[in-house]
């Protein structure tokens, strides 16, 4: 029996290994449909089967025959909750994008013939929606799409263009990621990892195919032979099918010699405990999970640290001293704890790569092109001219995705062995366990105020537990805050026989405020103070300033419930204060060539859903006052300029500058064949046309100029510098806490951002808005659990691993105070970061105001409120 | 992986005879448990295209019989059923997502395996899975059971089944020794190997519901830490047979409880304390005494001493709102 897809008869596949969303993909090319979690949770795989939404990649291929299919390809780009998506712009990345759209026109058609043209409420969509995740966070967009499209807002095609330039290619399946470059004859490279927490290999045995012959496989490990957690990648295998892939990587046989190992910080700082370093050179060689360079520091056993910041140290120590002795009450000592947030982006680490006459084809998803390319280019000793690497659709990352992963060297490896394409793409389970994670802490914070309520003394100390990597600066953002008064922070690494951290989103910033905002709102309470008028006297930084003086009018602080709440339901409203070092890439360029009459901008960056891609468009078109949609904008290409890395929130505040620069040199170029081209403002379009037309084949590069005054550092390794000035932000939010079930719901939330000069506006609060996503998950779900004893990852699938939907999220203002970064091109700093670092402990104090009770470790878990409140 | 596709009951049996053959319903659990090596890949029997096992039957007395092959979408939209067996029907629909109750099945959810990610991780083996330990007792176990009731510490994943309890429904078997067994009976504690009481080869077919009460208030509760999607930690059944069409006083209680032990179970003292209380009106002492007696059934784990209040809380809840008592 057939199956009929998007209207036309198909065979039906008769492969009981293959499921409906591989065989969709793989065998019709229909990669729109996309594989995320592999579990039926994350709706990225969704497809109307007989108009019923379905997860396909739970759906046995079989299950097809006969029905009728359609993707996402299949809804025709012109469904009003398409067009919806794109206008409110309800995506960022766009890779759990098109399981939403499909799902969604379903609910929007049968709502309409229900209820008319109505805009449900959040509630309603909320459960209609109930079976997608989007990591981005893009659930207000979402929210408002659907409801507009109910409402029948988008039965014609809108005048205005998206907001975002590549929504139409995202909301429609056509945007290709990395693991839809999948040409027939492409083999699968599957990772072959340590189910042992520490050994030494003595020797890995190959596999062999049905005919006997030895599979292809490629070594990954290190050169001290050493495993170190359990998931460390051995080797890498491939085979034709996924299925016999998978095969081939069970019967890999590893002789290894057991070391012992120890799995958890309390087992690796008892006196004796088996070392995960032994010596030097390995300690040397720990990876790290910083945004820069880790500065360096001394070991003791497992212990790393401390890295000490300190500004009149001593004098702040022995101030805190003498307060604990004479058991002041205005010292604020409390200790608080995070748990291990896991980046695990909708598209998991992937790479597919090709090998053709000495050249080398890589399709990759990262956040750092330009960076990859160098890696590869020095790695397998290739000239530039032979490196093709491509990142044209990323779909998430938030810092995971900027080393050269072992997906990567496995599929280039693999695919140079058999002489043909190779994917690697990593299971969910993979990436939940060696991708990437923001590290628990413990910190302890230590607040002394004078008789005045002035801040005397300041103390943190914080341990990182990131596994076999190093790297924690979470007490060292804490120095950064609240003026100029003596303190002392130290950071500490405990390392353990687990999987390594990277860097995610704000390294160390809400593990930070966490800790020391609801320290601060401690000590507000025992000085009888508001918590943010205390903010106002303590704070100098003149941006957060400005975003208190809006707090304060705010109604939801200013008319916020006051005095003891009873009842099962109770309210609370809480704030936090944050703020995050400028940095920027002062290597970015943007190329623009003018091709066949038209203008082509390029850069060897990257869109990993924060817009870049639309803001390089915007900025040129502006700069010359033509329309954007005249232009072509090709990002994701290793092939061009120098492009920067998506992480330290530098992407948009370097390259935006660079596209101007830009700009204004093609506009000085064209002048001189062109003199009609104005010197300045806006060029009208015949001429423009004109000039292009006579520049065939011209081409410029603009770079990013300096700041006034300059910066703090000249630039340091990858491309990065750290400029004058930091960005601030202030979160207040609304909680409704159930005290019979202990679980809170966010139910309002107010982000104040200070970066500067925004580029796009919608783009912008988007990635602000899903900021606070990411910090509500981080405050009350996210969470990765570990079996003690062996160090084993065991919330290894979404299940386990609990993300925020869009039933968990509040309604989000953000508001932006757009002055102080005049000394900067551009007049705009990046916001990724500090947008997430407050979000958690905003929440954290909402729920002390709603209960009276001061939660110290993360997440906010439904037995540890229900603890609390019995 | 041979996998065949019977249309009849009798090509069924005969597919199941054969050794190590498992039958396969909506296929979300299965597919689930063969990525993570929860079963091995082998022989499968697919339901799906049996005439006549995603029917519901209604009896003359009023009383139906529903198919195994049933969806959980369907038990929570069908409107015959709904009025029928109110309870049955919000359970359904408050359980997993649109998509997975679009595809799972009644026979699927009863017989599912449970959730423990200890059991869904190829690194480790336990009971279930042929060895001799659980690694959750000794391990993480946050979800685990509050009523231990032998070795194996994963709480029964079916939500169907705490709905159908408080209906004393049964369960119709084919291919096995007995046609009919309570669904109580299909699940075991102590058992530590296995997550129902089927012999393989055994086919469940339909479940039959008693004649539906006139008068029936039900709500079932779930307590989790997000708002939806998420397999619960407690999940509550309340069902109440309440005299004058559902405005009198409670007759006859039936309460059952989900994610607190081995098995789902039926909660007796909560039901003897609420028969008498009437819709509307503050509760009496002893409902309260009865919630608080639970306390002594609960032999908690290290880490689940909260499922006690948490079921005390959402059987309160549920109670509430099943006879609309004013909220605090």
């Amino acid at each position: 029996m057939d199956t009929t897809v998007n209207g036309a008869p198909t065979p039906t596949p008769d492969e009981p290994e293959v499921n409906a969303a591989e065989h969709l993909r793989d065998t019709l090319g229909l990669t729109g449909t996309k594989i995320a979690c592999g579990s039926g949770v994350c709706g990225a795989c969704t497809i109307l089967v007989d108009g019923s939404p379905t997860a396909s990649c739970l759906l046995p291929s079989a299950h097809l025959a006969g029905r009728s299919v359609t993707t996402v390809e299949g809804l025709g780009g012109d469904h009003p909750v398409q067009r919806a998506f794109a206008a409110h712009d309800g995506l960022q990345c766009g890779y759990c994008t098109p399981g939403f759209v499909v799902e969604a026109s379903v609910f929007v058609d049968a709502w309409r013939a229900e209820h008319g043209d109505t805009a449900p409420d959040r509630d309603t969509i909320a459960d209609a929606l109930a079976g997608h995740l989007c990591r981005c966070g893009a659930y207000e967009g979402i929210f408002a799409a659907v409801a507009a499209a109910c409402a029948g807002g988008f039965d014609t095609e809108p005048v205005e263009a998206p907001p975002r330039a590549d929504a139409p290619a995202k909301v429609t399946g056509r945007a290709r990621f990395t693991g839809d470059h999948a040409p027939p004859g492409t083999w699968t490279g599957v990772i072959v990892r340590s189910t042992v927490p520490h050994a030494r290999i003595l020797k890995v045995r190959p596999a062999h195919d049905d005919g006997g012959a030895e599979a292809p496989l490629v070594d990954l490990l290190g050169e001290d032979r050493t495993v170190r957690h359990v998931g460390q990648a051995i080797a890498a295998v491939a085979a034709p099918t996924p299925a016999e892939a998978r095969r081939v990587a069970a019967a890999v046989q590893v002789d290894l010699e057991p070391l012992p190992s120890v799995t958890t910080v309390e087992a690796a700082r008892r006196p004796g405990a088996p070392l995960v370093y032994r010596t030097k050179a390995e300690r040397a060689a720990a990876p790290a999970y910083g945004e820069a360079p880790t500065p360096r520091a001394p070991w003791n056993g497992n212990v790393r640290g401390p890295g000490v910041v300190s500004w009149r140290g001593p004098t702040a120590v022995s101030r805190l001293r003498a307060a604990r002795l004479r058991e002041d009450p205005r010292l604020v000592a409390e200790e608080y704890t995070t748990a291990t947030q896991v980046h695990t982006p909708l598209e998991p680490h992937v790479s597919v790569a090709s090998w053709e006459d000495g050249h080398l084809h890589l399709h990759v998803s990262t956040q750092a092109l330009s960076r990859i390319v160098d890696k590869v280019a020095r790695r397998w000793d290739l000239p530039r001219n032979r490196v093709h690497v491509v990142a044209e659709y990323v779909g998430g990352g938030f810092g995971a995705k900027g080393a050269l992963s072992p997906d990567t060297v496995a599929a280039v490896e693999l695919a140079r062995l058999v002489d043909a394409p190779v994917r690697v793409s990593l299971e969910r389970s993979e990436e939940m366990t060696d991708a990437g994670h923001r590290p628990g802490n413990r910190t302890r914070v230590a607040l002394l105020a004078d008789s005045e309520g002035d801040l005397r003394a300041l103390a943190v100390d914080s341990v990182g537990d990131g596994g076999v990597s190093v790297g924690s600066n979470v007490a060292t953002f804490a120095a950064l805050m609240y003026g100029r008064s003596p303190r002392r922070v130290r950071d500490f690494d405990v390392v353990t026989n687990r999987p390594p951290g990277e860097p995610m989103r704000g390294p160390g910033g809400p593990p930070m405020a966490w800790a020391l905002e609801q320290a601060v709102d401690t000590m507000a309470l025992r000085l009888g103070e508001d918590p943010l008028a205390l903010r106002r006297r303590w704070d100098g930084n003149p941006k957060r300033r400005a975003l208190y003086e809006r707090v304060a009018d705010l109604p939801l602080w200013r008319d916020r419930p006051r005095g003891e709440r009873t009842g099962r339901f109770r309210r609370g409203v809480g704030l936090a204060a944050a703020g995050w070092p400028y940095l920027l890439g002062p290597q970015a360029q943007v190329e623009l060539t003018v091709r066949g009459g038209d203008l082509m901008v390029r850069s060897s960056t990257q869109d990993i859903g924060t817009g870049i891609r639309t803001v390089l468009g915007d900025v040129i078109a502006d700069r010359l006052g033509i329309d954007a949609t005249g232009l072509t904008v090709e990002i994701g290409h290793g092939s061009s300029v120098h492009g920067t890395g998506s992480f330290g929130s530098r992407t948009t505040t370097s390259m935006g500058p660079a596209a101007a620069d830009a700009a204004d040199r093609l506009r000085e170029a064209l002048r001189e064949h062109s003199p009609d081209v104005p010197a300045s403002g806006p060029i009208p379009e015949h001429t423009f046309k004109e000039a292009l037309s006579g520049a065939e084949g011209l081409r410029v590069v603009g770079e990013r100029g300096l700041d006034r005054w300059g910066r703090l550092t000249p630039n340091m390794a990858g491309d990065l510098a750290v400029g004058r000035g930091m960005s601030g932000a202030v979160h207040v939010m609304e909680v409704e806490v159930d005290t019979l079930l202990g679980r809170v719901r966010p139910t309002r939330c107010w982000a104040g951002i200070a970066a500067g000069r925004i580029y796009n506006e919608r783009m912008a609060r988007n990635q602000c808005e899903g900021a606070v996503v990411q910090g509500v998950g981080y405050a009350l779900f996210e969470e990765r659990r570990d079996d003690p004893h062996t160090g084993v990852v065991l919330s290894d699938d979404l299940e386990e691993y609990r993300l925020p939907g869009l039933g968990d999220v509040p309604e989000t203002e953000v508001h932006f105070h757009q002055e102080g970064f005049e000394h900067v091109p551009g007049g705009g700093i990046g916001l990724g970061e500090v947008s997430v670092v407050g979000v958690a402990a905003a929440l954290g104090n909402a729920v002390f105001d709603a209960t009276g009770i001061r939660h110290h470790d993360l997440p906010l878990r439904p037995d540890r409120l229900i603890g609390a409140t019995r | 992986m041979i996998v065949t596709r019977p249309t009849s009951m009798a090509e069924v049996a005969e597919d199941l005879a054969e050794e190590g053959v498992r039958p396969r319903a909506g296929g979300t659990d299965l597919t689930a448990c063969l990525e993570t090596g929860v079963i091995a890949p082998g022989p499968m029997v697919d339901l799906l295209g049996v005439t006549g096992l995603d029917e519901v039957d209604w009896r003359t007395d009023g009383s139906a019989r529903v198919g195994a092959m049933t969806t959980v979408a369907a038990l929570g939209s069908d409107p015959e059923l709904s009025r029928a067996y109110p309870a049955l029907a919000a359970t359904a629909r408050a359980l997993a997502t649109p998509q997975i109750r679009g595809r799972g099945t009644l026979g699927g959810n009863l017989l599912q395996r449970n959730r423990c990610a200890y059991l869904r991780n190829p690194a480790f083996t336990c009971f279930q899975t042929g060895g001799d330990s659980c690694p959750a007792r000794e391990g993480d176990h946050l979800r685990g059971v509050v009523m231990d009731q032998g070795p194996c510490v994963a709480p029964h994943p079916s939500t169907l089944a705490v709905a159908l309890l408080t209906y004393d429904a049964s369960a119709h078997l084919a291919t096995g020794p007995a046609s009919e067994v309570s669904v109580a009976d299909l699940y075991e504690g102590t058992d530590p190997t296995r997550d129902h009481t089927l012999e393989r080869g055994t086919l469940l077919t339909a479940v039959s519901l008693p004649v539906p009460a006139p008068g029936e208030r039900s709500a079932y509760r779930r307590a989790t830490g997000r708002s939806r999607a998420e397999w619960p930690l407690v999940e509550v059944v309340v069902r109440l047979e309440c005299a004058d069409e559902g405005r009198g006083p409670v007759e006859r209680a039936a309460v059952a409880a989900g994610a607190v032990a081995r098995t789902p179970l039926r909660l007796p003292e909560v039901e003897r304390a609420l028969v008498g209380v009437a819709p509307g009106a503050d509760l009496p002492d002893r409902v309260d005494g009865a919630l608080t007696a639970l306390a002594d059934r609960c032999s908690p784990l290290p880490a689940t001493g909260y499922k006690v209040p948490l079921l005390q809380g959402t059987l309160r809840d549920a109670i509430e709102t099943a006879l609309e008592v004013p909220s605090r």
